[in-house]
């Protein structure tokens, strides 16, 4: 191998790649939207969902009840209806994504403390604002209902601390609050920088739709030389985006950051070496830019969304998946990224994940060397 | 005329028999992404590893260890001794939870009115399976509590219904999460594969140079238009027939509404995202700039379907923006239809608004495309 050879190729790479400036924009830029539109996502709170209320009681317990149900932001009264086809048309119509029915003796049966007398029903088509209605249904009807019942007992006479059950402290690490946003946004930084390796596949793959492979493989340039020259070009253009695309998660996103910046990049240039030799064997394998495109979501990007542990956590995975998981460089690169972030950990945890993925960028590349003599030899 | 779009159709057939990848992809991609989306969303979290911290060692707090073993959702990794093993084991990320029993809990747990106390460690890092652990102990420490509770009242357990309401889940009565995410799955890889298909119609004529030959041929610039969309929309709607039925028969998510109008849409919906990649594609100079263009603007459409993130919890403006995004109105259409069963009487307002975008759409880019291409 030589490195002026090696160089040239990747001068040509580069120049190619200036010549269309629209091109370099949308390729600095598609990581950043993917990540803002994503992040976005998972970072919406959800609030503000719409409910109706039918109250068969009408009475000032339910009432009191209705209004507390609604207080504060997460639920909101979209109507209060009168007959239970309402319900009906409103949920089927997707004006509300929850309702509430208050049972003729509520009030009656609260003071019986026998049963809950009231149903909720959800709309099962939107887990995501279903579920959350009714986890909020269900905590505002306990304190609701533990309130009740400790008037109840001083009424009675006895102490109505003998109602505190049991108390569970909870404790997080890392990431207070628990907010998913914490740990899924450094994770899609794995899946976002990815998307060069999708432009690699392309343009090798462009070198044979044209013919102009033939012309290279004529020049004295050695394939390892030629598949690290064109993979150096668009490491510089993925490392324009480690900068990028961490700036936009601290600053839009306010994620934390309590890791080594430097070794964040060092560790993102290694990952990016790893990604971008998956997509050069797939350039090497195909003829054309469509299938090339093809091949690379099947192979890069939609394994990148579901097997990497981002939104499925890697030890719900079957044995088989989670095998396919340790092959893939954003299954390392994701752990890696969580870590530096959240707990801040240094090489001395993340030094298994390191060598993990150089020993992938460097055994993809061989790979890609191999069989590209074969097909053209 | 006729005949003239015909044979150009015919070239474009003739083209994916070359290169069989991208039509493979159209056609099987999209069952393969349904594949994993519905079986990722369908596995309940088990066998978290989880470590248990035990200062009190007693019966009852043996009984606490049993039961958050048979909550199925955790396996014990480790009974430890102190905080340390818990500490490294959640920096290297090994374990998602730990639970601590202080050392008074079942002196507590027997008085009479003082309260018992157990504490769960999280790791932050990996919030998912972190979440499920704090529901799966949330749940336990609901019923201890509610067996205190009764105890303690004197309360017959019997009678004692707690604080448990009815629910019902309407349209989903399992509330199974392939009912939600299959369809809308569905849908979008509907809007990806057509739209990137259609991108690639004219970028890839342009970049190989054979878009003048197609120019100089006798053929007028709307059926050139017209040559080049009968493919995509052979094989866009194909597509859908088959991930519907795989939607359908493997995931068993029920066809409530009617069919032909479903089928009738989805072909409506079609032309909508065939327009749109059009004007992509002629605006590209290159494969690849479209199939960039393609992943920021679908990504875009992805943010406002309402899939990702309600939309009435984004802000009012985004509200606003969702309203003209015909992916929205058109998950909207498949969800009613698929799952609620719902008809034209209440679809109009979804249905009017694609309809209306949809002719802008359409109108926009052919004038557009034609002006391009002449």
């Amino acid at each position: 191998m030589s490195l002026r050879r090696l160089w040239a190729v990747a001068v040509k790479e580069y120049n190619h790649i200036m010549r269309d400036p629209i091109t370099l924009g949308l390729v600095i830029l598609a990581p950043t939207v993917l990540l803002i539109v994503m992040a976005f996502a998972v970072t919406v709170n959800i609030q503000h969902v719409p409910i109706a209320v039918l109250d068969y009681d009408r009475s000032p317990t339910s009432r009191a009840f209705i209004q507390r149900m609604t207080a504060g932001d997460d639920l909101d009264l979209y109507a209060q209806v009168d007959e239970f086809e309402e319900v009906d048309s409103m949920l089927l119509r997707g004006k509300i994504k929850a309702a509430i029915v208050i049972n003729p003796r509520f009030a009656e049966e609260l003071l019986a403390m026998r049963s809950m007398p009231l149903l909720v029903i959800i709309d099962g088509t939107e887990p995501q604002s279903g579920a959350l209605a009714l986890d909020h249904i269900a905590s505002r009807t306990e304190e609701f209902l533990s309130q009740k019942l400790a008037q109840n007992l001083e009424a009675l006479g006895a102490p109505s601390d003998s109602l505190q059950m049991l108390d569970l402290r909870v404790r997080t690490w890392f990431n207070p609050g628990l907010k998913s946003k914490n740990d899924v946004v450094p994770g899609l930084i794995s899946l976002v920088l990815g998307l060069p390796a999708m432009s690699v596949a392309l343009t090798l793959a462009r070198e044979r739709e044209h013919g102009t492979l033939e012309q290279l493989i004529a020049t004295p340039v050695g394939r390892s030389e030629l598949i690290l020259g064109k993979m150096l070009p668009y490491i510089l253009v993925g490392l324009v985006n480690v900068v990028l695309i961490p700036t936009v998660a601290i600053l839009v996103f306010r994620i934390p950051f309590h890791g080594n910046y430097l070794l964040f990049f060092l560790l993102s240039a290694i990952f990016l070496f790893a990604i971008l030799g998956m997509g050069t064997i797939i350039g090497v394998f195909i003829r054309t830019q469509a299938a090339a495109l093809a091949l690379s979501f099947l192979v890069i990007f939609f394994p990148a969304f579901f097997l990497t542990g981002i939104f499925f956590p890697i030890a719900a995975l079957p044995e088989v998946m989670r095998m396919e998981s340790l092959v893939l460089p954003g299954t390392h690169f994701a752990i890696i990224t969580r870590g530096i972030f959240l707990p801040g950990v240094g090489l001395d945890v993340l030094w298994p994940y390191a060598i993990m993925l150089f020993g992938l960028g460097v055994a993809f590349s061989a790979i890609a060397a191999l069989f590209f003599r074969k097909k053209l030899g | 005329m006729f005949r003239r779009i015909w044979a150009l159709a015919v070239k474009e057939f003739y083209h994916l028999r070359y290169d069989w990848w991208m039509p493979a992809f159209m056609l099987f991609g999209g069952a393969l992404e349904l594949i994993l989306v519905g079986w990722a969303t369908s596995r309940p979290m088990t066998n978290l590893p989880l470590m248990v911290l035990d200062e009190d060692q007693s019966p009852a707090s043996r009984q606490v260890i049993t039961s958050l073993e048979n909550t199925g959702t955790f396996t014990l990794e480790a009974l430890v001794f102190d905080e340390t093993p818990i500490r490294e084991a959640m920096v290297q990320g090994s374990i998602y939870a730990a639970v601590i029993i202080p050392p008074d809990f079942s002196e507590k747990m027997a008085s009479a009115n003082q309260v018992p106390i157990l504490a769960v460690l999280l790791n932050g890092a990996e919030s998912t399976p972190a979440t499920a652990a704090l529901r799966a102990v949330e749940g336990l420490a609901r019923e201890m509590g509610q067996e205190i509770a009764v105890k303690r009242l004197g309360i017959d357990a019997d009678e004692f219904a707690g604080f448990d309401f009815s629910v019902r889940t309407w349209y989903n009565e399992s509330f199974s999460e392939a009912y939600y995410t299959t369809p809308a799955e569905l849908a979008l890889m509907l809007e990806f594969t057509v739209l990137l298909f259609a991108a690639l119609a004219f970028s890839r004529e342009r970049e190989l140079g054979t878009l003048e030959q197609l120019l100089v041929m006798p053929l007028t610039s709307f059926e050139i238009i017209i040559g080049k969309s009968i493919p995509v929309v052979l094989v866009g709607f194909f597509d859908f027939s088959l991930m519907l039925s795989m939607v359908h028969f493997v995931f068993k998510v029920p066809i409530r509404g009617s069919l032909p109008l479903l089928l009738l849409l989805a072909l409506g919906y079609l032309f909508v995202e065939l327009a749109k990649g059009m004007a992509i594609s002629v605006f590209s100079r290159s494969q690849h700039q479209a199939f960039l263009l393609v992943m920021i603007l679908g990504f875009v459409d992805f943010m406002f379907t309402g899939y990702a993130a309600p939309v009435e919890s984004m802000p009012k403006f985004l509200q606003g923006v969702a309203q003209f995004i015909p992916a929205q109105h058109w998950l909207a259409i498949l969800r009613g239809i698929m799952l609620k069963g719902a008809n034209l009487q209440v679809l109009w307002p979804n249905l009017l608004a694609l309809l209306i975008l949809g002719l802008v759409i359409g109108a926009v880019s052919l004038r557009y495309v034609r002006r391009a291409l002449s």
